[in-house]
């Protein structure tokens, strides 16, 4: 026995799954929704996903060799990473966006906070967010592309939350606009493939999806209905979050019973988001919040050894009746079986969820105030001869039975709101005002009035509701584009993108705010289509 | 009481090489070593000296105190030297040497019944000491003290270790197989010390063959006390704790004795071994012993004598491969790794594995950080967070580490270790944290 043995501490066996198995894993469960979302959307979500793929293994490549680490770049975890993120990013992504953010994801979340297992948020989420923030136009950029021109639509959670009908078949299937991996029934064949291999936990996913349900039914206005219901949670990333998300080991707690906690926290913050936010891709941000609870979870919840918890604290006292003397005595004396601090962060949260529906009811009202009056400033700003406003019966019935439908064919998805006449100090008529809504704003929906006198010359405009891109849509709220419109004889007005505008009923667009500049000129014709067609055509 | 427990993992059991092989005794040519310290307690003390003649089934050394055991000969021959040696566990400790003359001249037969069935509580426990029997499950707890708690009437169940929930031994399925009545009657004896127990034989459910053995020998037994339990496959089912949790349905802290929720557990062999001394008057000298690994010729089942050379059993029963990489006393779950195989075998030694790969080796080159996958939670059967336990090492939050998660309740089973896909050696910090505070509540206790 010459030979040197080796030694070592015990156990001599080691189960075969290696983190570098499990990142695989993960990724192979991706790829139904990878392969379904390039299907769909065409052949450049496949750059979209190389490229952030890439980008975060070469990152943490680079970080490896700069820093003289491990080759920790080798564990699957970039990849993992890259993978998520493509999938959370549109189609139309241009590729400066899934190189930034693998490189966000990596080098700020993950590798400056330690590496593997010591981000404090999921690192594609964090991403999705920052560019979230810092491309809002290009991240939400869900348009179809069609030939040259794009063509603006919706993806159908805004369709949702718009009160529209959605077809939850076809969300299901993930045949919509929207993110690369919007195929509901791919992530969850991927996810369900990860529970069943216990990759990950039950206990989150479910009640990331059993939080969102309750919330999504108590407070989205339409009960239980399980069309809507399903609707919501096919759309806008929740199963996504969900199942491979939200159960980030990494940022999620340790403990069965906090694992339930934060799950709920996610669905119940998405809902929250959902129904009483701005934005329809919300659940990305509820899942960073969670993340941010994971310590304070995992601080105060830890789970008793099996020896240490009442029942068996129980069963050897009832033992020590019985005639047993315990030798020892427990260490500690039992506290009450969820410490105070879980109690106190449940009603945390409970109360600032209340607190904000709260605040959002009690808001309601003056909120609708300060729109009735901004609107009754901007009827006032677009007929500057009235005295008063008069609303023509007709129109309001018609308001009434067509109001909620998209106006017109060749408008968009505009909707008319409100229509008055104008009356001068005389009685007679000075003019003609139509409030529209438009749905194909960059950033959710645009409101404007436009006002007409009595020979057809368009007054001009005046925005009610306008959230664009600072800088860029924001720019239809200045005088500079605003302008063009007034004092025009015209019954339509046509969009110019390249500029040059010359003629009366052309409009230039806003330097890269095609979206937004449309959108408006499609909501001024609507309504003067309205006052055309519907109104003058009513007398 | 659903026959399991809580967690535990699967590793692959490897028992094929040597499940059907029946035992056969080595008898070795060589000198026998035997160490002063074969159990947990105070060393044994000499009373044998240089050049002294001794027989096989001689007393050698005796028991220092109540918590000591005694220490026979196995070999007939003289006293070679009393001095240090290299033991198993790697350390070098005082030894008595025997040179063998391969005669194994017996000072007794071992071979006439006694009167069992007259035999006070006092003469029982007494027959277990002398026969210096400790528990042959690996831990060596002197066994004399275990069936002497404080309060003999408390104890319910007396459970009959028969899982043998390390991959690869196979000797105890072997013994259950080849000694049933004997295993049978030892429980009867033990339960004479117990009036109210009833005794669980219990045994994993891979191994039938031994199962339907035992049952076959409780049933000629007509004892109405005692009853045999096939128990779920799973590591560690032959803990202690498991056991208890499965058959009893009781948890209880570290601290606390098998005793103090009204158990006793005792492996089969030793329940055999305490048949032999106390019917027939024979002491511990020779157990059962699995010999195996893939880098062994010939595996087998061995009864082996204590002090036999590792190195000249692994010799006689055909040699190892050139793959040896790496050599066990246990199994590969809680087995720990030889330096040398010039070592003797002990009282506890109830394997020795030869491996021809050392995953320990592959799994240092896979490590990665820890994912905080949760894996380690799922399967500890004491409930403890192993990850959290690791974190709290790691920056030597010893408080946290003993109070909050209760570390010092691991049994170091090696299940976390066996699982974390980060192939991080839990189980290596949580023994060295361990010893670490104990070390510093000694220093604490020593000086006030």
């Amino acid at each position: 026995m010459e030979k040197l043995l080796n030694i070592s501490s015990g156990p001599h066996v080691r189960d075969r799954w290696s983190t570098r198995f499990i990142m695989l894993i993960v990724s192979a469960s991706l790829m139904p929704a990878a392969v379904l979302g390039i299907a769909f959307h065409g052949i450049h979500s496949l750059f979209v996903i190389l490229a952030s793929v890439a980008s975060a293994v070469g990152t943490e490549f680079i970080f490896d060799k700069i820093t003289h680490r491990p080759d920790t770049w080798k564990d699957g975890s970039a990849i993992v990473t890259g993978l998520l993120l493509a999938l959370t990013l549109s189609p139309n992504s241009k590729l400066y966006l899934p190189i930034l953010g693998s490189v966000f994801a990596i080098l700020v979340v993950k590798c400056f906070f330690g590496g593997l297992g010591r981000n404090f948020l999921n690192p594609a989420l964090a991403a999705r967010c920052f560019l979230l923030i810092s491309f809002g136009s290009d991240m939400t950029d869900f348009s179809v592309k069609n030939g040259v021109d794009a063509v603006s639509s919706a993806t159908p959670t805004a369709d949702l939350l718009a009160g529209k009908a959605v077809n939850v078949t076809r969300m299901f299937l993930g045949n919509t606009n929207g993110i690369i991996g919007t195929s509901v029934i791919a992530l969850l064949i991927g996810g369900l493939f990860l529970w069943a291999m216990d990759i990950i936990h039950g206990q989150i996913c479910f009640s990331v999806l059993i939080g969102f349900a309750l919330f999504v039914g108590l407070f989205g206005g339409q009960g239980f209905d399980p069309r809507f219901i399903l609707a919501h949670i096919c759309g806008g990333g929740v199963v996504m979050g969900a199942f491979f998300m939200a159960t980030d080991y990494t940022t999620s707690p340790v403990s069965k019973l906090g694992q339930l906690i934060y799950g709920i926290l996610i669905g119940v913050l998405g809902g929250l988001f959902r129904l009483f936010g701005s934005a329809a891709d919300s659940f990305s941000y509820s899942i960073i919040i969670a993340n941010l609870f994971t310590p304070l979870i995992d601080m105060y919840i830890i789970p008793k050894p099996f020896a240490y918890r009442r029942k068996a604290i129980e069963a050897r006292q009832a033992l020590a009746e019985a005639g047993i003397e315990s030798r020892t005595e427990e260490k500690k004396t039992f506290l009450g079986r969820i410490p105070k601090p879980v109690i106190a962060l449940a009603v945390i949260t409970l109360v600032s969820g209340l607190a904000l529906s709260g605040v959002y009811t009690m808001t309601k009202d003056t909120i609708d105030e300060q729109k009735r009056i901004a609107k009754a400033m901007s009827y006032k700003a677009v007929c500057p001869g009235a005295e008063e406003f008069e609303f023509p019966g007709e129109v309001e019935a018609w308001i009434t039975e067509n109001g909620g439908a998209v106006y017109g064919t060749d408008f968009g998805r505009c909707y008319i709101n409100e229509a008055v006449i104008g009356k001068d100090a005389a009685g007679d008529t000075a003019g003609y005002v139509v409030s529209v809504t438009t749905a194909d704003g960059n950033d959710g929906n645009i409101s404007l009035s436009v006002g007409v006198d009595e020979d057809g010359v368009v007054n001009g405009i005046a925005f009610t509701e306008l959230n664009e891109t600072p800088g860029m849509g924001m720019l239809c709220g200045e005088p500079a584009f605003m302008g063009q419109f007034e004092g025009a004889a015209v019954d339509r007005f046509e969009l110019l993108k390249g500029g040059g505008a010359d003629e009366e009923y052309e409009i230039d667009a806003i330097s890269g705010s095609t979206v937004t500049s449309s959108a408006v000129v499609n909501a001024v014709n609507a309504g003067l289509d309205f006052i055309n067609n519907v109104m003058k055509g009513g007398e | 009481m659903n026959g399991s427990f809580r967690g535990g993992v699967h590793p692959p059991d490897m028992k094929s090489l040597s499940r059907d092989l029946p035992l056969q005794e080595f008898l070795a040519k060589g000198d026998m070593v035997f160490p002063l310290s074969q159990h947990i307690g105070k060393p044994a003390k000499a009373v044998v000296k240089k050049n002294d003649p001794v027989l096989a089934g001689q007393l050698i050394a005796e028991a220092d105190g109540f918590v000591s055991a005694n220490v026979y000969s196995s070999c007939s021959g003289k006293v070679k030297a009393v001095e240090k040696h290299r033991t198993i566990s790697g350390q070098m400790l005082e030894c008595i040497i025997i040179e063998n003359d391969g005669e194994y001249t017996q000072a007794d037969t071992y071979d006439t019944r006694r009167d069992v069935d007259g035999m006070t509580v006092e003469e029982i426990t007494a027959a277990v000491k002398d026969a210096g029997i400790v528990g042959l499950g690996g831990a060596g707890f002197p066994t004399h003290v275990k069936l002497m708690p404080k309060d003999s009437a408390a104890i319910r169940y007396v459970i009959v270790n028969g899982a043998e929930c390390e991959p690869y031994i196979t000797c105890n399925d072997q013994l259950m197989r080849s000694n049933a009545d004997e295993i049978v009657e030892g429980t009867a004896i033990v339960l004479e010390l117990f009036p109210n127990a009833e005794a669980v034989i219990a045994i994993e459910d891979n191994k039938p063959e031994a199962v339907a053995a035992m049952q076959q020998a409780v049933t000629k037994a007509r004892n109405a006390r005692i009853s045999v339990r096939a128990l779920h496959t799973k590591y560690p089912q032959g803990g202690e704790r498991s056991l208890i949790t499965a058959i009893a349905g009781i948890d209880f802290p570290v601290a606390s004795l098998p005793a103090d929720v009204g158990c006793i557990v005792d492996n089969v062999g030793t329940v055999y071994a305490i048949q032999r001394a106390v019917v027939y008057g024979e002491p511990l000298f020779k157990h059962v012993m699995t010999l195996t690994g893939e880098a062994v010729s010939h595996p087998g089942n061995y009864i082996i004598r204590d002090g036999t050379c590792v190195a000249e059993l692994v010799e006689a029963s055909g040699g190892v491969s050139d793959q040896l990489k790496k050599v066990l006393a246990g199994g590969p779950m809680m087995g720990f790794a030889l330096t040398s195989l010039d070592v003797p075998v002990v009282k506890t030694t109830n394997a020795i594995t030869m491996l021809a790969a050392d995953p320990v080796e592959e799994a240092e080159k896979e490590m990665t950080a820890c994912l905080h996958c949760g894996r380690c939670t799922t399967v500890c059967p004491q409930g403890l967070l192993p990850q959290m336990m690791a974190d709290a090492s790691e920056i030597n939050d010893l408080d946290r580490y003993e109070n909050k998660l209760y570390g010092l309740d691991c049994i170091a089973c090696g299940s976390c270790t066996y699982i974390c896909p980060a192939k991080r050696p839990l189980t290596q910090i949580f023994k060295q944290t361990k010893a670490e505070i104990l070390a510093i509540k000694r220093a604490a206790a020593g000086g006030k």
